[in-house]
């Protein structure tokens, strides 16, 4: 059982139409090669992430977006900003650094 | 194999130019070919140059690519397509948050209309963005033939 298993994704980008999507199936990747179940994986523009981040585990977006989540990462959820969105070794990096991955 | 790149030359979604003065005008010729077929509106590359103005250059990638692109629901847009252009010169679009200078050389427009071919389109475009050699090859496209060329011998869904 990972720390990963039945967590609430979400991958968030400026339009919620391209990056976030790419994103999302890097996540994908990265899940799947970890044999990790998510409870969910939304994808969506700043505009609605910034609000719903809250109600998320952990959030991915661009690096320079990260600060959008400001709020939710204080109240508790994980917020990642990736240098590569496409690169699944950054990410896999970054959640071992949150001590999410093994 | 057949991918998203033979579908653009198929459609005729590419275009070969030397140099661009800025990042807004090579927007604005990336759509020109979607833009002659009907695929969105003239003035479609106005909201992208207004999204990148707002958010940064967000939609470029490492190794000189570039995906300018909308919102999802965006107006005058009326076909799913992605256009493809090679600049010669490479296109600044300054730094972003973190200082990194943003460049590109290759753009892949992305006109959604169509949510499952969009996202089709998003698939095999990550597939040919994570591939260096492809992209290698495609920076000394100059003819649709080329772009063919390059797939046929580098194109591959893993990544």
């Amino acid at each position: 059982m990972s720390k990963l298993d039945n967590k609430k994704f979400m991958v968030c980008c400026a339009n919620g139409a391209g990056s976030s999507l790419m994103m999302k199936m890097t996540l994908q990747k990265v899940l799947d090669k970890n044999g990790i179940k998510p409870a969910s994986i939304h994808h969506c523009a700043l505009s609605e992430g910034k609000s719903a981040a809250i109600n998320q585990d952990i959030v991915f977006c661009a690096r320079n977006f990260k600060n959008t989540f400001a709020d939710a990462e204080k109240k508790g959820v994980t917020v990642i900003g990736l240098k590569n969105i496409m690169s699944a070794p950054e990410m896999e990096q970054a959640l071992k650094d949150a001590d999410l991955l093994d | 194999m057949k991918g998203i790149l033979s579908k653009i030359v198929e459609r005729g979604h590419y275009k070969f130019v030397d140099h661009v003065d800025t990042w807004q005008e090579a927007v604005k010729l990336s759509t020109d070919t979607l833009v002659e077929t009907g695929y969105c509106d003239a003035d479609y590359y106005d909201q992208i140059v207004k999204c990148i103005e707002k958010y940064g250059p967000y939609v470029v990638f490492e190794h000189y690519v570039a995906m300018p692109h909308s919102q999802e629901g965006v107006t005058g847009v009326h076909k799913t397509s992605v256009g493809f252009m090679r600049v010669k010169d490479i296109v600044s679009f300054g730094k972003d948050e973190a200082g990194e200078e943003k460049e590109a050389k290759l753009f892949f427009t992305l006109a959604s209309e169509n949510p499952d071919e969009h996202l089709s389109n998003i698939q095999s475009l990550m597939a040919v963005f994570m591939n260096e050699p492809l992209l290698d090859a495609l920076m000394e496209a100059n003819t649709p033939e080329d772009i063919l060329a390059a797939e046929d011998k580098y194109y591959t869904e893993e990544f």
